[in-house]
C-alpha cells in the first residue's frame, strides 16, 4: 500500500491534456498561487538541507555520528537531559536517547538520504514508465501485449513483502542503489499505464495524423509530437510519485531493511523512536513532522500543478 | 462473454504461474544455502543433511520447481520413515524452522486478516464516498476545503506514525480503547470489536483520503456531463437526477478500484498488523522475513499475488458486466 | 549454551564461592500468592518449541518448568540457595560410582504423566534418548556429549534403545558416561532430560501437543498468538516441593510489540494487573520513577556477558599488543549508555560475570571512569607498527541496542585511528555467520550465558578451548588456540572439589584476559515490572521462576 496507486488512479481518472495557449507558463501561474509557493519553499528548504548538509552541520556544531555522553542521563536509561527531548542552544532539535547524537544533524543528513533515493527512484521510474508507456501505446500490437503483460505481472506482486524479503536477503553494502532499483522495478508500471492510456488517446488526434501525412518517421512522431503533449501528465505524475517514494523509503527503513546505520534516515529515526514515544515524544514528532510536511508539500504542489496546467478542468 | 471470461482466466493463470516461477527463482538465487537458512539457529550437520534430502535440494532447479507445483495441485510428502510429513493439496510448503505445514499456518491466520481487511474496507468506502460526495456537491465552499485538508493530512502521514500517535492518544492517555489484544469473538464480542477499532481506523485513513479525492473528482466529472445537464434541463428533481443518472457512473469506478485494493489487503496489511500485534497473514510475513523462514515467505507472496490477480479479474468482469463497451474490447 | 541477547538466561548451581550477588532482586511489594486465577504472560516472540528436546533458549526453559519435570532440577527462586540442584522426579541427588563414570538415581513413587500413566525409568531413558534423533534432538547438547552412546546412534525412533542408560527396575536409572563429570546433576536439569512415555513424540507429534509431567497441561495452542495452560490433575503436589502451582491457569500472549507490553504493564488495566513480561525496554526506565511503579520493579543482574570477540586469525588482530590496545581504547561507559545506562547494565572488565561463581574482580586495562585510555592504546599500536590505525569490520546483529553499541564503538576506536565498519547481519543468520570461521569477519559483538551458574565450566571452555574450534557452529570466536589454556581447562574440569575448581576458574579468567582475545563490555540487568496483583516474582540470578508465582487476590482482573 505504500506504493499507493490510488492517487495516481485519481490523477488518471481525469487525464490532463494540454489544450491551452503555449505562451501560458505553468511556472508563472504557480508562482502567483500562495499555496504552491509555500510548498515549493518547503521543498526547496529540504533540498537545500540535503545539498548543503556538511556545511550546515559545521555551523550547528555536531555531526550526525558523534555521541554526546553529557546530554543523556545514564541513571534513567540514557534519556536526554532536559525537557522537549533535550532541546538547547547546543542541540537545536534535541538529542537521540541512548547515544546523545544531535537530532538536527541527523535530520539534515536524513533529508539527504531520503531525497536522493526518492528523486533517483522517480527519475528511473519516469524514464522507464514514459518509454514503455509510449512504446505500448503508440506501436500497439505485440509490443503492447508484451509490455502490458509485464506490467500486469509486476503490479500483481505484493511489492512490499517482496521488497522486504529481497532487501533482507541481500548484503547491506550499497543499500541505496538496491533501494532505488527495487522501488523502481515495482514502481514504473503504474506510470507506464497512465502514459499508455494517454498515448492511445493522443494517437487518434489530428496533429499526429497530420505529422504522419507529412512524412515524419515514427520515431519523430513519437518524440516530437506525442511526447511534448505528455509533458503536463508527466509533471503531475512526478509530483505525485515523489511523495510516494519518500513514504516507501521511510516505510522500508522503518521495517529495518532500508539504509543501514549509522547512516541517518527519517524512516529509521521514526523506527527507533517507537519505544521512546511516550517518554520523549519530540524524538518521534520531529522526523514524523518533517516527513509528513514533505509529503504534504509535494501533494499540494501536485494538485496546484494540475490546476495550473488545465485551468478549465476541476480545481 | 464466455470467450472473454476464458481469455481472462487463461491470462490470470499465466500471470500466477509467472509469479510463482519468479518468486521461486529469486529465492533460489538469493539464498546461498537454503538448507542452512531453513534449519535455523540450533542447527547440526545431521539436520542439514536431513533437510537437503527432504527438500531434494540437490536436485536440479526444474525438478524442484516441478515438485513445488505438483504439491500445489496434488499434495506432497516430505521425508520418509518416522519423520514423514504428509502435506495435502494445496501444499504451499513446509516450514522446517517451526515444523508446521505452511498452508495450516496461513489458514489459521487468514480469518483475522480478513476481519481487518473487511472492516477497514467498509470504513474507508463509507468515509471516502460520503466525503467525496459532500466535497463535490459543496465544491469550492468551506466543507470542500476542510475535507480537502483532512484528506491531504491523511495521505501525508505515514500509517505507522499514525498508528503510534493514535495509540498514544486513545489508549494510553484517554483510555477510551483497550490495548489491542487477541480476544476471540465468542468470548467477548464487545471487546473483540473494540480491539479492532484502532487497526481499522489506521488502515482506513490512508485509503479513505485517497478515495475521497477520487470520488470527488468522479462526481464532479459526472455532474458536468451532458446527460446530467439534459436531465436537469428536462426538469427532473435533483435527487432523482442523482439516483437515476449520476450516482452509478460516478461510483462504479470507485467501487471497482476498492475491490482491487481490498484484494491487495487480503495479502496482509504488514505494517498495521505488526504495529498492533495482530496475528494475521501480514504479521506472519513480517515474522518469517525476520527469521528468514523461506517456505513461509514464498507462500505468503504467492497468496497475496493470487488475491490481487483474482481481484483484478473479478473487477474486470464486473466492469464488463456493467459497461458493454468494455466487452467489445475498446482499450 | 544459550547465546546472548536479552533472553532470560538458564539455570544455576552455586557452590557458594566467588562473588555471587549484586542487588538481590526481591523487592516485590508484599503479600504472598494464593491458589486460583490466571496469570498472563506477555511476550514479543513465540517459544521456539514446545518439545523440550528441541527447545534450548532461556525463554522457553522457564516455560518448560510449568509443564515438565526432570530427575533433578534447579531449586525454586525463593529457596535459601536458589542455585542448588534439588531432586525433582528422583528421590535424591545422583550417586556416582565406578570412578565417576556411572550415576544412579531412584524415581519417586506416585509420579504420573497427564495421561495417568506412571513415570517409570524406561520413560526417563526414552525421553533422554530422543536427543540423539537428528531431526528432534537439536536442543541442549550436554547429554549427547557425556553419555557413552554407541557411534552412529540416532535416537529411539531409528536405532532403538540407548545402551548407555540402564533401567534395572521400574524406578532405577543408571547412566554410563564416557568420562567422569562431577556436575552431572546439573546436566540432568536440562530440558533434554525430560521423560516421555515410551514410543510417543515421533515426527512432529510434540510440535502442537505435549505429554505433561508437571503441574500444568496444554489447554490451547495457537502458534504465534496464544498458549493456554490448565491444571494437570495427575500432578501430585506431595511429590513436588519445588513448584507451588498457585494459579489455575496460565495464558501466554505472543506477538505483542515490546513498547506496548511495557505500556500495558504500566497502565495495569483490567486483567493486566495479573500480567508479567520479560525485561522492560530501556525507554521505560525513565517512567518507572513514581513510588507506585518503583515499588513493583524487580531488578536483578543476569549471568550473561556481552563482549566483542576479536578474531585472532585476522591481521592485525593476531598481534597481542593490538588486541590490548583495543581493550584500552574502548569507551565502556559510552557503550553502557548505549545499552541503556547504569540501571540496565554494569560494566565488566572480567570474562566471568559477577553473578556466576568463579568470579573475581580485576581490571587489566584500566582507564579513568572507564572511558578508555587513549594514550596507552596509541602507544601500544605504535609499538605494534600501526601508529595511524587500521581498518576493521565488525559483525553485528540487526537489533537497535546492538547497533547503538556498535556505533558507540566506532566513535571510541576512531580516537586511535581504527576505522570500524559495521556489517549488519540479519537476526536469523547472525549466529550461523559468526559461528562459521570461514565467514566471520574481524570482530563481532555477541553475548554468552552459562547453562548453570554454579561454576564457570559452561563459560570459559566453550569460548576459549582451542580444540573446540569447529567449521560450523563455532563458539570460540576469537579462535584462541593456546595450549596452556587448554591444559588448564582439562585440569580444572577434572577436579571433584567444586569449590577449589571455582577458584581455579577465576585464575584462568585472568590468565585468558592477559591474552586479550575478547573485550568484555557489560553484564545486563533484568528489570521486571510484574502486575500489581502478582507475588513470587523474585529473580536472584536474573531469571524468574514461574513455579512460585501466583496471584495475591484471584478475584481481581
Amino acid at each position: 500500500m505504500t506504493i499507493s496507486s490510488t492517487p495516481l488512479e485519481a490523477a488518471a481518472a481525469d487525464p490532463v491534456v494540454a489544450t491551452t495557449d503555449p505562451r501560458r507558463s505553468v511556472v508563472r501561474v504557480l508562482l502567483r498561487d500562495r499555496a504552491a509557493v509555500a510548498c515549493l519553499a518547503y521543498i526547496g528548504l529540504v533540498v537545500a538541507m540535503a545539498v548543503f548538509a556538511p556545511l550546515i552541520v559545521r555551523i550547528s556544531g555536531w555531526d550526525p555520528y558523534e555521541f554526546d555522553q553529557s546530554s543523556i542521563d545514564p541513571n534513567l536509561g540514557s534519556i536526554p537531559i532536559g525537557s522537549w527531548g533535550g532541546i538547547s542552544a547546543e542541540h537545536w532539535l534535541g538529542v537521540e536517547p541512548g547515544s546523545g547524537r544531535d537530532v538536527f544533524a541527523r535530520i539534515v543528513y536524513g533529508a539527504r538520504s531520503s531525497m536522493l533515493i526518492a528523486l533517483s527512484a522517480t527519475l528511473l521510474t519516469t524514464v522507464l514508465g514514459v518509454v514503455f508507456g509510449l512504446l505500448a501505446g503508440y506501436f500497439g500490437g505485440r509490443a503492447d501485449t508484451l509490455i502490458s503483460r509485464v506490467m500486469e505481472f509486476l503490479m500483481a506482486f505484493p511489492a512490499l513483502i517482496f521488497m522486504i524479503a529481497m532487501l533482507s536477503a541481500l548484503p547491506a553494502d550499497d543499500r541505496q542503489f538496491l533501494l532505488v532499483a527495487v522501488i523502481s522495478v515495482f514502481g514504473w508500471p503504474y506510470l507506464a499505464r497512465i502514459v499508455r492510456a494517454q498515448t492511445l488517446s493522443l494517437k487518434q488526434r489530428e496533429f499526429v495524423e497530420a505529422a504522419r501525412a507529412s512524412g515524419a518517421s515514427r520515431g519523430q512522431v513519437v518524440f516530437r509530437e506525442v511526447l511534448p503533449n505528455l509533458r503536463s501528465t508527466i509533471l503531475v505524475m512526478v509530483t505525485m510519485a515523489v511523495p510516494g517514494y519518500i513514504g516507501t523509503e521511510a516505510g522500508l527503513s522503518f521495517l529495518g531493511v532500508g539504509l543501514v546505520p549509522p547512516t541517518p534516515s527519517w524512516g529509521q529515526m521514526i523506527a527507533s523512536s517507537v519505544s521512546w514515544y511516550s517518554v520523549v515524544p519530540t524524538y518521534f514528532l520531529v522526523p514524523g513532522v518533517f516527513l509528513a510536511l514533505l509529503v504534504l508539500s509535494f501533494m499540494v504542489l501536485g494538485d496546484h500543478v494540475r490546476a495550473a496546467v488545465d485551468p478549465g478542468g476541476r480545481s | 462473454m464466455t470467450r472473454y471470461l476464458v481469455h481472462r482466466v487463461a491470462g490470470m493463470l499465466v500471470v500466477l504461474f509467472l509469479v510463482c516461477l519468479f518468486t521461486y527463482v529469486v529465492f533460489f538465487v538469493l539464498s546461498p544455502d537454503p538448507a542452512v537458512q531453513i534449519c535455523g539457529k540450533n542447527c547440526t550437520p545431521d539436520r542439514i543433511d536431513q533437510i537437503r534430502a527432504n527438500l531434494g535440494l540437490d536436485d536440479p532447479f526444474w525438478t524442484q520447481f516441478w515438485q513445488f507445483l505438483h504439491g500445489l495441485v496434488a499434495g506432497r510428502v516430505y521425508g520418509s520413515g518416522a519423520s514423514v510429513v504428509n502435506c495435502p493439496a494445496p501444499c504451499l510448503g513446509y516450514s522446517f524452522q517451526t515444523s508446521q505445514i505452511v498452508t495450516d499456518m496461513i489458514v489459521q491466520r487468514l480469518p483475522v486478516t480478513a476481519v481487518v481487511a473487511v472492516g477497514a474496507a467498509v470504513l474507508w468506502l463509507f468515509a471516502g464516498v460520503i466525503g467525496g460526495l459532500v466535497s463535490a456537491v459543496r465544491e469550492g465552499r468551506f466543507a470542500d476545503r476542510f475535507i480537502a485538508g483532512l484528506t491531504l493530512g491523511g495521505m501525508s502521514v505515514p500509517n505507522y506514525v499514525l498508528a503510534l500517535a493514535l495509540q498514544y492518544v486513545f489508549v494510553v492517555q484517554l483510555q477510551w480503547l483497550p490495548f489491542p489484544q487477541a480476544v476471540p469473538f465468542a468470548d467477548d464480542p464487545v471487546q473483540w470489536f473494540l480491539n479492532f477499532v484502532l487497526p481499522w481506523t489506521v488502515l482506513a485513513i490512508g485509503y479513505a483520503s485517497a478515495y475521497t479525492r477520487l470520488t470527488r473528482a468522479n462526481v464532479i466529472d459526472t455532474l458536468g456531463e451532458n446527460f446530467v445537464r439534459t436531465a436537469k434541463a428536462k426538469g427532473l428533481r435533483p435527487d432523482l437526477v442523482w439516483r437515476r443518472h449520476a450516482l452509478r457512473p460516478a461510483l462504479t469506478p470507485v467501487v471497482t478500484i476498492a475491490g482491487m485494493d481490498f484484494a491487495g489487503l487480503l495479502g496482509g496489511a504488514l505494517i498495521t498488523e505488526t504495529v498492533f500485534g495482530i496475528n494475521g497473514v501480514g504479521k506472519l510475513a513480517a515474522d518469517s522475513i525476520t527469521k528468514n523462514d523461506q517456505p513461509v515467505i514464498m507462500a505468503v507472496t504467492l497468496l497475496a499475488a493470487f488475491f490481487v490477480v483474482v481481484g483484478n479479474m473479478v473487477v474486470d468482469l464486473l466492469y464488463s458486466a456493467i459497461d458493454p463497451r468494455v466487452r467489445v474490447g475498446a482499450a | 549454551m544459550a547465546l546472548a541477547g536479552l533472553l532470560v538466561s538458564a539455570l544455576a548451581l552455586n557452590a557458594c564461592s566467588g562473588g555471587g550477588g549484586g542487588t538481590s532482586g526481591d523487592k516485590n511489594s508484599g503479600g504472598s500468592a494464593v491458589k486460583g486465577g490466571t496469570v498472563n504472560v506477555l511476550q514479543v516472540s513465540d517459544f521456539s518449541y514446545l518439545d523440550p528436546a528441541r527447545g534450548f533458549d532461556g525463554g522457553v526453559n522457564a516455560f518448560y518448568r510449568l509443564v515438565y519435570r526432570t530427575l533433578v532440577t534447579k531449586a525454586a527462586n525463593d529457596a535459601s540457595d536458589p542455585n542448588a540442584m534439588v531432586p525433582d522426579l528422583a528421590e535424591g541427588l545422583g550417586t556416582a560410582g565406578e570412578n565417576g563414570k556411572t550415576w544412579t538415581y531412584k524415581l519417586k513413587a506416585g509420579v504420573k504423566f497427564d495421561t495417568g500413566a506412571p513415570i517409570t525409568a524406561k520413560d526417563v531413558k526414552f525421553g533422554i534418548s530422543r536427543g540423539w534423533d537428528p531431526e528432534i534432538g537439536i536442543g541442549a547438547p550436554y547429554l549427547k556429549q557425556l553419555l557413552d552412546a554407541p557411534a552412529g546412534y540416532q535416537g529411539p525412533y531409528r536405532s532403538g534403545e540407548l545402551s548407555a542408560i540402564e533401567t534395572p527396575d521400574d524406578r532405577t536409572v543408571v547412566f554410563h558416561l564416557k568420562a567422569p563429570f562431577p556436575e552431572f546433576d546439573a546436566v540432568l536439569s536440562m530440558p533434554s532430560a525430560v521423560p516421555f512415555p515410551v514410543g510417543t513424540g515421533g515426527g512432529d507429534k510434540f510440535i502442537k501437543d505435549i505429554v505433561a509431567s508437571g503441574p500444568y497441561d496444554l489447554a490451547t495452542f495457537t502458534p504465534g498468538s496464544t498458549i493456554e495452560l490448565k491444571r494437570n490433575p495427575q500432578w501430585d503436589a506431595a511429590t513436588d516441593p519445588v513448584r507451588k502451582a498457585y494459579p489455575d491457569n496460565w495464558k501466554f500472549s505472543i506477538g505483542i510489540e515490546g513498547a506496548t507490553i511495557d505500556e500495558r504493564l504500566i497502565a495495569g488495566q483490567g486483567a493486566d494487573v495479573n500480567a508479567m513480561a520479560g525485561s522492560v525496554q530501556t525507554a521505560t526506565i525513565a517512567r518507572l520513577q513514581t513510588p507506585q511503579l518503583k515499588e513493583r520493579v524487580v531488578k536483578a543482574p543476569s549471568t550473561c556477558l556481552t563482549y566483542i570477540g576479536l578474531n585472532t586469525t585476522k591481521k592485525p588482530l593476531d598481534d597481542l599488543r593490538v588486541r590490548q590496545a583495543i581493550n584500552y581504547a574502548v569507551d565502556k561507559s559510552s557503550v553502557l549508555n548505549a545499552t541503556g545506562g547504569n540501571q540496565f547494565a554494569t560494566v565488566s572488565n572480567t570474562i566471568i560475570p559477577a553473578s556466576v561463581s568463579g568470579h573475581t574482580d580485576y581490571d587489566l586495562y584500566p582507564s579513568a571512569g572507564g572511558t578508555g585510555d587513549v594514550a596507552k592504546a596509541q602507544q601500544l599500536l605504535t609499538e605494534a607498527g600501526h601508529p595511524k590505525g587500521f581498518k576493521l569490520t565488525l559483525d553485528i546483529r540487526a537489533n537497535p541496542v546492538m547497533q547503538r553499541q556498535a556505533e558507540s564503538l566506532q566513535q571510541s576506536l576512531k580516537r586511535v585511528g581504527i576505522d570500524l565498519s559495521l556489517n549488519v547481519i540479519d537476526v536469523s543468520t547472525y549466529y550461523e555467520t559468526i559461528g562459521t570461521p570461514s565467514q566471520q569477519h574481524d570482530a563481532a559483538i555477541t553475548g554468552w550465558c552459562p547453562d548453570w551458574a554454579s561454576s564457570a565450566s559452561t563459560f570459559l571452555p566453550p569460548l576459549f578451548d582451542g580444540r573446540q574450534v569447529t567449521a560450523k557452529g563455532n563458539q570460540n570466536l576469537a579462535q584462541l588456540k593456546n595450549d596452556a589454556v587448554n591444559a588448564d581447562i582439562d585440569r580444572i574440569r577434572a577436579m571433584t572439589d567444586l569449590a577449589a575448581a571455582n577458584t581455579a576458574w577465576s585464575a584462568l579468567d585472568r590468565k585468558i584476559m592477559e591474552l586479550a582475545p575478547i573485550v568484555p563490555l557489560n553484564v545486563e540487568n533484568r528489570i521486571y515490572l510484574p502486575g500489581a496483583n502478582l507475588a513470587g516474582v523474585v529473580a536472584p540470578q536474573g531469571d524468574v521462576d514461574y513455579g512460585i508465582i501466583g496471584l495475591k487476590d484471584p478475584s481481581r482482573g
